[in-house]
Protein backbone atom coordinates (compact mmCIF):
# COMPACT_ATOMS: atom_id res chain seq x y z
CA UNK A 1 0.00 0.00 0.00
CA UNK A 2 1.27 3.72 -0.44
CA UNK A 3 0.12 6.84 0.16
CA UNK A 4 -0.10 10.38 -1.94
CA UNK A 5 -0.80 13.72 -1.48
CA UNK A 6 -0.13 15.71 1.44
CA UNK A 7 1.68 13.81 4.36
CA UNK A 8 1.41 14.95 7.69
CA UNK A 9 4.01 13.40 10.65
CA UNK A 10 0.53 12.43 12.57
CA UNK A 11 0.23 9.63 9.24
CA UNK A 12 3.06 8.45 9.71
CA UNK A 13 2.99 7.89 13.56
CA UNK A 14 -0.30 6.06 13.28
CA UNK A 15 1.09 3.86 10.04
CA UNK A 16 4.29 3.19 12.28
CA UNK A 17 1.89 2.16 14.98
CA UNK A 18 -0.58 -0.07 13.10
CA UNK A 19 2.47 -1.43 11.12
CA UNK A 20 3.93 -3.00 14.82
CA UNK A 21 -0.10 -4.02 15.71
CA UNK A 22 -0.60 -5.98 12.32
CA UNK A 23 3.14 -7.81 12.06
CA UNK A 24 4.72 -7.38 15.23
CA UNK A 25 7.87 -5.21 14.31
CA UNK A 26 8.77 -2.02 13.18
CA UNK A 27 9.09 -0.77 9.86
CA UNK A 28 12.20 -0.45 8.62
CA UNK A 29 12.97 3.69 7.05
CA UNK A 30 12.69 2.14 3.74
CA UNK A 31 9.12 0.65 3.97
CA UNK A 32 8.19 4.17 5.34
CA UNK A 33 10.12 6.09 2.56
CA UNK A 34 8.10 3.66 -0.31
CA UNK A 35 4.77 3.40 1.55
CA UNK A 36 4.22 7.65 1.28
CA UNK A 37 7.04 7.59 -1.70
CA UNK A 38 9.17 10.00 0.40
CA UNK A 39 13.10 10.32 -0.15
CA UNK A 40 15.83 8.51 2.82
CA UNK A 41 16.25 11.85 3.39
CA UNK A 42 12.52 13.44 3.90
CA UNK A 43 12.15 9.73 5.98
CA UNK A 44 14.60 10.28 7.95
CA UNK A 45 13.69 14.24 8.99
CA UNK A 46 10.56 12.85 9.37
CA UNK A 47 11.32 9.96 12.14
CA UNK A 48 13.76 12.59 14.36
CA UNK A 49 10.82 15.11 14.72
CA UNK A 50 8.36 11.80 15.74
CA UNK A 51 11.48 11.44 17.87
CA UNK A 52 11.13 14.65 19.46
CA UNK A 53 7.58 15.12 19.57
CA UNK A 54 6.19 12.30 19.70
CA UNK A 55 5.83 10.52 23.04
CA UNK A 56 7.51 7.11 23.48
CA UNK A 57 8.74 6.99 20.01
CA UNK A 58 12.38 6.12 20.06
CA UNK A 59 15.08 5.41 17.47
CA UNK A 60 18.30 3.19 18.11
CA UNK A 61 20.80 5.65 19.26
CA UNK A 62 23.07 6.64 15.90
CA UNK A 63 20.44 5.19 13.51
CA UNK A 64 17.34 5.78 12.06
CA UNK A 65 15.43 2.43 12.95
CA UNK A 66 12.73 2.79 15.16
CA UNK A 67 13.73 1.42 18.61
CA UNK A 68 10.82 1.71 19.89
CA UNK A 69 7.26 3.02 20.25
CA UNK A 70 5.53 2.83 22.98
CA UNK A 71 4.29 0.02 24.36
CA UNK A 72 6.28 -1.67 21.01
CA UNK A 73 9.55 -2.81 20.90
CA UNK A 74 11.14 -3.21 17.93
CA UNK A 75 13.48 -5.66 19.05
CA UNK A 76 13.52 -8.17 21.21
CA UNK A 77 12.99 -7.68 25.38
CA UNK A 78 12.48 -10.29 28.49
CA UNK A 79 8.62 -9.44 27.77
CA UNK A 80 7.25 -11.82 24.65
CA UNK A 81 3.59 -10.60 24.09
CA UNK A 82 1.46 -13.64 22.57
CA UNK A 83 -2.32 -13.52 21.34
CA UNK A 84 -3.07 -16.78 19.18
CA UNK A 85 -0.11 -16.92 16.18
CA UNK A 86 0.59 -13.15 17.10
CA UNK A 87 3.43 -11.90 18.90
CA UNK A 88 5.06 -8.42 20.11
CA UNK A 89 7.85 -7.34 22.26
CA UNK A 90 6.69 -5.18 25.20
CA UNK A 91 9.67 -2.46 26.82
CA UNK A 92 8.70 -3.47 30.42
CA UNK A 93 5.92 -5.65 32.14
CA UNK A 94 3.80 -2.66 32.02
CA UNK A 95 4.28 -2.05 28.03
CA UNK A 96 3.68 -5.64 27.72
CA UNK A 97 0.08 -5.49 29.66
CA UNK A 98 -0.84 -2.18 27.46
CA UNK A 99 -0.02 -4.13 23.75
CA UNK A 100 -2.90 -6.59 25.05
CA UNK A 101 -5.30 -3.80 26.12
CA UNK A 102 -4.82 -1.37 23.22
CA UNK A 103 -4.99 -4.33 20.73
CA UNK A 104 -7.92 -5.51 22.34
CA UNK A 105 -6.90 -8.80 22.31
CA UNK A 106 -6.92 -11.88 25.01
CA UNK A 107 -3.26 -13.42 24.73
CA UNK A 108 0.25 -14.17 27.25
CA UNK A 109 3.01 -12.28 28.52
CA UNK A 110 6.09 -14.51 28.97
CA UNK A 111 8.87 -13.49 31.16
CA UNK A 112 11.15 -14.04 34.27
CA UNK A 113 11.76 -12.44 37.41
CA UNK A 114 15.05 -11.20 36.93
CA UNK A 115 16.56 -11.96 40.66
CA UNK A 116 15.52 -15.68 40.58
CA UNK A 117 15.03 -16.19 36.97
CA UNK A 118 11.46 -17.88 37.77
CA UNK A 119 9.74 -17.84 34.63
CA UNK A 120 6.48 -16.07 35.19
CA UNK A 121 3.57 -16.38 32.57
CA UNK A 122 0.66 -13.48 32.94
CA UNK A 123 -2.35 -13.98 30.62
CA UNK A 124 -5.53 -12.01 29.68
CA UNK A 125 -8.81 -13.81 29.13
CA UNK A 126 -11.93 -12.19 28.38
CA UNK A 127 -10.63 -8.31 28.78
CA UNK A 128 -9.63 -9.84 32.14
CA UNK A 129 -6.46 -10.60 33.70
CA UNK A 130 -6.96 -14.37 34.46
CA UNK A 131 -3.09 -15.01 35.55
CA UNK A 132 -1.84 -12.27 37.77
CA UNK A 133 1.63 -13.78 39.40
CA UNK A 134 4.12 -11.94 41.31
CA UNK A 135 4.99 -8.44 42.33
CA UNK A 136 5.66 -5.45 40.07
CA UNK A 137 8.60 -2.85 40.94
CA UNK A 138 9.10 0.56 39.99
CA UNK A 139 12.61 1.44 40.50
CA UNK A 140 12.53 5.00 39.14
CA UNK A 141 10.39 7.89 40.19
CA UNK A 142 7.61 9.20 37.85
CA UNK A 143 9.56 12.62 37.37
CA UNK A 144 12.93 10.58 35.94
CA UNK A 145 11.05 7.94 33.25
CA UNK A 146 12.28 9.77 30.40
CA UNK A 147 15.82 10.78 31.65
CA UNK A 148 17.08 7.19 30.70
CA UNK A 149 14.22 5.38 29.19
CA UNK A 150 15.89 2.37 28.16
CA UNK A 151 16.57 1.76 32.04
CA UNK A 152 13.25 3.12 32.88
CA UNK B 1 8.90 -1.82 35.14
CA UNK B 2 9.98 -5.64 36.15
CA UNK B 3 7.75 -8.38 37.42
CA UNK B 4 9.56 -10.35 40.22
CA UNK B 5 8.67 -13.53 42.20
CA UNK B 6 7.95 -11.77 45.42
CA UNK B 7 9.08 -9.04 47.30
CA UNK B 8 12.14 -10.44 48.38
CA UNK B 9 13.49 -10.80 45.01
CA UNK B 10 13.11 -7.64 44.88
CA UNK B 11 14.94 -6.75 47.75
CA UNK B 12 17.95 -8.84 46.83
CA UNK B 13 17.72 -7.44 43.40
CA UNK B 14 18.17 -3.40 44.66
CA UNK B 15 20.57 -4.49 47.40
CA UNK B 16 22.79 -6.27 45.01
CA UNK B 17 23.01 -3.08 42.55
CA UNK B 18 22.72 -1.02 45.54
CA UNK B 19 19.79 0.85 44.62
CA UNK B 20 16.75 1.52 46.78
CA UNK B 21 13.73 -0.59 46.17
CA UNK B 22 10.98 1.53 44.48
CA UNK B 23 7.56 1.45 44.48
CA UNK B 24 6.36 -2.09 44.75
CA UNK B 25 2.25 -3.08 43.77
CA UNK B 26 0.10 -5.93 42.07
CA UNK B 27 -0.74 -6.68 38.76
CA UNK B 28 -4.15 -5.86 39.07
CA UNK B 29 -3.62 -1.99 39.60
CA UNK B 30 -0.64 -2.22 36.59
CA UNK B 31 -3.56 -3.66 34.51
CA UNK B 32 -5.65 -0.45 35.00
CA UNK B 33 -2.55 1.51 34.14
CA UNK B 34 -1.56 -0.10 31.26
CA UNK B 35 -4.84 0.10 29.33
CA UNK B 36 -5.87 4.05 30.49
CA UNK B 37 -2.31 4.93 29.55
CA UNK B 38 -2.12 4.19 26.07
CA UNK B 39 -5.85 4.06 25.24
CA UNK B 40 -5.37 6.89 23.05
CA UNK B 41 -2.09 5.66 21.23
CA UNK B 42 -4.29 4.43 17.69
CA UNK B 43 -6.26 7.56 17.62
CA UNK B 44 -5.49 9.07 14.17
CA UNK B 45 -5.96 12.32 16.49
CA UNK B 46 -3.40 11.40 19.04
CA UNK B 47 -1.36 14.05 20.31
CA UNK B 48 1.41 14.13 23.79
CA UNK B 49 -0.48 14.85 26.71
CA UNK B 50 -0.12 17.26 28.96
CA UNK B 51 1.15 16.83 32.27
CA UNK B 52 -1.62 17.10 34.17
CA UNK B 53 -3.04 14.79 32.35
CA UNK B 54 -0.61 12.07 32.67
CA UNK B 55 -0.94 12.86 36.87
CA UNK B 56 -4.65 12.48 36.47
CA UNK B 57 -4.45 9.11 34.78
CA UNK B 58 -1.73 8.44 38.01
CA UNK B 59 -4.17 9.01 40.30
CA UNK B 60 -6.92 7.77 38.61
CA UNK B 61 -5.38 3.94 39.54
CA UNK B 62 -4.46 5.39 42.98
CA UNK B 63 -0.70 6.06 42.34
CA UNK B 64 -0.53 9.11 44.29
CA UNK B 65 2.47 9.94 46.80
CA UNK B 66 6.23 11.86 46.02
CA UNK B 67 6.96 8.65 44.06
CA UNK B 68 4.28 9.11 41.21
CA UNK B 69 4.71 13.05 41.03
CA UNK B 70 5.68 13.53 37.39
CA UNK B 71 7.74 16.91 38.61
CA UNK B 72 8.97 18.10 41.60
CA UNK B 73 6.47 21.21 41.46
CA UNK B 74 3.29 19.53 41.20
CA UNK B 75 0.94 18.42 44.03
Amino acid sequence: MTHSGVIHDGDVRLWIYRHFVDTGRAPSPVEIATCFQLTPGSVEALLRRLQDEADGLLLLPGSHYIWMAEPFSAVPTSFLVRSGPRQWWGNCIWDALAILALVGVDGSISTACPNSGQPLQVSVTNGNLAAAPGIVHFAVPAREWWRDIGFT
Amino acid sequence: MLLFRSEDDIMEWCRQRHIAPGAVFDLERLWRLAARWYDDRLDHAWRRRSVPERQAILDEVGLTGPFWRLTRSSS
